[in-house]
């Protein structure tokens, strides 16, 4: 039994060194490996910035001319730069990307059996905005990994291409989907060309995929269609979706909102819609939402009143004004100074008190 | 007879000590051979993480901070400053002062010119002590919301703290943290990547004593100066970094640090809050959604831990402050695992009732306890003669040697994965600490956690009691929250 116990110290304290030797060498290697790279990439780094510095204009054939290893060194920083640059340098440095090979190898790393190099595939060609990547990056879409489909969407938000609009919806309309807000995000960076094929998506069976669309339809100021969105609010069959379609009414900021949204108001509807009913009252901006806000200031549920106390807040003067009524109406009628405020003037006290700070800020930093 | 009887219990005994040690070493490596595939993946992400597109995202989910305060007069207005100025699109700060009997709200008042507001503050979860007043600042009046009530203790603070979030996230912080600028976003990044599914993010809680900070940042990273609290910082890698990331890979996370942790609003508001009644809050709210989300979705959730970047907290740097804390924790572990015992081994928990809190009972409740007994039971055998010196010296060895290189593992991990420390002065104390741990540490703290579980089963109100901080960078004099039974 003993010997058991001897020979298991002596492979434990064998194990022990070795573990201690490892955290050297990794540490030894790691430094030799940074020195080489901080090395390599310098002179890489400095033409990067100095390309930048010129707008793109010069320094192109020098960066193209880099030797590879060197490159290699460099590309995590000019990847950076990539996603930071706008306009002239932007296009210089993706040409100089172009002209090194960088998409062609990247398309080619699309069919790589590792999800890791599909991913990172993806993103280059995301930030190179290259056009004709768009079906294969469409293609990942379905892929078995989804940290790759993660970064294929990201990458065609990248590009813009409206073309993208229905395979990005589609990819919602999976088992496992790809996050909503990301689709979201994507769906509005293809631009307002995309607002036909995101209205036309209000009617799809996948409640996800209704609500996505909502939420990219407001993002894009997509005015014309209201209606539909309204249809959304009215009938869905799920209160995340209709919640979904009042936000939406609110950024839009179009008369044709109020009807609906005070519809949504109705005391016998779900507490969620009718506080993102009064919220979008608010956003929307026209007065005439008023007295439906006023009445809802005493409601017993505290996100409605909560809501349209700071509805009537943004609604500028008017809905000042009705706050101030609802808590000089409360004061003169108080028994006593100790006596609390009722629900209505609580909130509407509340408000009253932030637009107040608010003003006091926008005055400061006027000044 | 009696004497041979008694002889072969403790043979057997020490023998069964002997293969609990085993197990229990054999257990954190695995744990750590999950966190380290975990660190693989995440670092060969991170190129494609897409962290600056989330903060640049309209749709980027805002989050509401919770700071609950107490007496933290000294250090609050540079806690506030950091965490007003963390890399995150749209956020509040609700900074709660919990009764402090020191300046703590002052500085705040003077510093941030607040002003009051008559916030109407909901119960959507329920809290016992009186808000006397809220206020925002003057300068930010969405982003930083300061309030004051009475001495209720730290779970209470962040109920009314949970009360007046506006933001679909929240993230508990303690007020002697230190965030690293991008902390946020990578805790609430999971929520965008699977908005439906993950219900709670723990983030990864580090050691700042001896750390460098400078404006609120931790910028540059050093090991302590005292060897215990050195100590300390290789507990912490072992246990939290790599531990709770094993069992994040594992799908049995059940315990999120009070320190640093974001949760959905609407979630916590559905299971009620924080209770209260149990000192160890934070994990008790973990193990609570994980009953009511087995319930009522079983098992489409996630409850994850990121393990970069960290919040930055200061370690208990005297025997006296430990001794409280190890106590307190036990006794949290004792007060959950009594609390939610009918979740033990309850298939209809999964992975968390079958594997995680089954774990925590014989491997985290029970190791003081035997590990007391070992060191009072194998001097014992000893005399009686139920066990010779070749044996109990080789016990001995291989099991603290087995502890030793589960230590020196966790250090090989943090050196690949995150290289925090990157001095080699810092990186050999790492490794002395590893092998100091066994020489006196684990022995006291095994008899303050097995008082701490005592405490737990005398029910005696826990008193939290106060911590001298050193402070960042300077001496700094504060009490540490005051939590149940404080009067």
């Amino acid at each position: 039994m003993l010997w058991v116990f001897t020979v298991v110290i002596a492979v434990l304290a064998g194990i022990v060194a070795v573990t201690a030797l490892a955290i050297v060498t990794v540490r030894l290697v790691r430094r030799r490996r940074q020195r080489r790279t901080a090395r390599l990439a310098a002179q890489p780094r400095r033409a990067l910035l100095a390309f930048v510095a010129e707008n793109g204009e010069e320094g192109g054939d020098e960066l193209v001319a880099v030797p590879e290893d060197a490159w290699r060194a460099a590309e995590p920083h000019a990847l950076a730069l990539l996603g930071k640059l706008r306009g002239e340098a932007h296009l210089g440095l993706v040409s100089v990307f172009l002209r090194r090979g960088a998409a062609r190898t990247a398309l080619g790393q699309l069919s790589s059996r590792s999800p890791v190099r599909r991913a990172r595939a993806a993103q280059v060609l995301g930030d190179l905005e290259l056009r004709r990547a768009v079906p294969e990056l469409c293609r990942l879409l379905t892929d078995r990994h989804a940290e790759v489909r993660v970064v294929a969407v990201r990458a065609l938000g990248r590009i813009g291409d409206p073309a993208a609009a229905w395979r990005i919806i589609a990819a919602l309309d999976r088992p496992d989907p790809v996050p909503s807000l990301l689709a979201t995000h994507t769906l509005v960076q293809l631009g307002p060309e995309a607002e036909v094929t995101l209205s036309a998506a209000l009617d799809h069976p996948q409640a996800r995929v209704r609500a996505v669309c909502l939420d990219a339809l407001g993002l894009l100021g997509a005015a014309g269609s209201v209606h539909r969105i309204a249809r959304v609010l009215r009938d869905d069959a799920y209160l995340d979706v209709r919640v979904a379609a009042a936000n939406t009414l609110g950024k839009l900021g179009t008369r044709s909102a109020l009807e609906p949204l005070t519809q949504a108001l109705r005391g016998s509807r779900p507490a969620a819609l009718r506080a993102a009913a009064a919220r979008a009252l608010g956003d929307l901006g026209a007065p005439a939402a008023v007295p439906t806000l006023r009445d809802l200031l005493g409601d017993e549920v505290f996100q409605v009143a909560h809501e349209a106390a700071h509805a009537l807040r943004r609604l500028g003067p008017a809905g000042l004004e009705a706050l101030r009524e609802v808590v000089e109406v409360e004061t003169g009628t108080r028994s006593g100074a100790h006596a609390g405020f009722s629900t209505a003037a609580s909130h509407a006290r509340e408000a009253l008190a932030l637009a107040e700070v608010l003003q006091g800020e926008r005055v400061g930093a006027a000044a | 007879m009696i004497e041979e009887l008694v002889r072969d219990a403790l043979r057997w005994t020490d023998l069964a000590i002997f293969v609990y040690f085993l197990a229990l070493n054999s257990s954190y490596l695995v744990l750590m051979a999950m966190a380290g595939l975990e660190f693989g993946k995440h670092l060969r992400r991170i190129p494609f993480a897409g962290s600056d597109d989330m903060f640049r995202s309209p749709l980027t989910l805002p989050v509401s901070v919770i700071v609950p305060a107490y007496n933290e007069g000294a250090s609050i207005v540079a806690v506030v400053q950091a965490m007003t100025a963390l890399r995150y699109p749209r956020y509040e700060v609700v900074v709660v002062d919990d009764g402090s009997s020191d300046d703590t709200f002052e500085q705040l008042r003077k510093h941030f010119d607040l002003v009051p507001v008559p916030r109407v503050v909901p119960a959507e979860v329920p809290y016992r002590s009186q808000v006397l007043s809220v206020h925002v600042a003057r300068d930010n009046p969405q982003t930083l919301t300061v309030v004051r009530k009475t001495n209720g203790g730290k779970a209470d603070a962040l109920n009314v703290g949970i009360n007046l979030s506006r933001h679909p996230l929240v993230c508990m912080v303690d007020a002697d943290s230190v965030l690293d600028p991008d902390a946020l976003l990578s805790v609430a990044k999971p929520f965008g990547d699977d908005p439906l599914r993950v219900a709670a993010c723990g983030g990864v809680v580090r050691i700042a004593n001896g750390c460098k900070v400078v404006g609120g940042r931790v910028v540059d990273v050093r090991m302590p100066r005292q060897w215990l609290v050195r100590i300390q910082v290789v507990e912490y890698l072992r246990a939290f970094l790599m531990g709770r990331t094993g069992w994040s890979r594992l799908g049995g996370l059940v315990v999120i640090s009070g320190a640093f942790g974001v949760f959905r609003r609407d979630l916590v508001v559905e299971v009620g809050g924080m209770d209260p009644e149990t000192i160890g809050e934070d994990a008790e709210l973990v193990v609570r959604l994980h009953h009511h989300l087995r319930r009522t979705r079983r098992s489409d959730y996630r409850v994850i831990f990121v393990a970069e970047p960290v919040s930055w907290s200061e370690a208990p740097a005297s025997l006296r402050v430990l001794g409280r804390q190890r106590r307190r924790w036990h006794r949290g572990i004792a007060e959950i695992l009594g609390k939610h015992r009918r979740m033990i081994f309850n298939p209809r928990y999964g992975r968390i009732g079958l594997v995680a809190l089954p774990y925590y009972v014989l491997f985290e409740l029970l190791a003081p306890v035997v590990e007391l007994a070992a060191i009072v039971l194998l001097p014992l055998g000893l005399w009686v003669g139920a066990v010779d010196v070749a044996f109990a010296w080789r016990f001995v060895l291989v099991a603290y040697g087995y502890g030793l290189l589960v230590s020196l593992v966790s250090l090989f991990i943090e050196e690949v994965s995150f290289h925090r420390y990157p001095r080699w002065s810092d990186m050999a104390r790492g490794v002395v600490a590893a092998v100091l741990e066994n020489f006196g540490y684990r022995q006291i703290l095994a008899v303050w956690q097995v008082a701490g579980v005592l405490g737990a089963v005398r029910g005696r109100k826990a008193v939290w009691g106060a911590m001298q901080r050193q402070g960042f960078g300077g001496e700094v004099d504060s009490t540490e929250m005051v939590g149940v039974g404080r009067s």
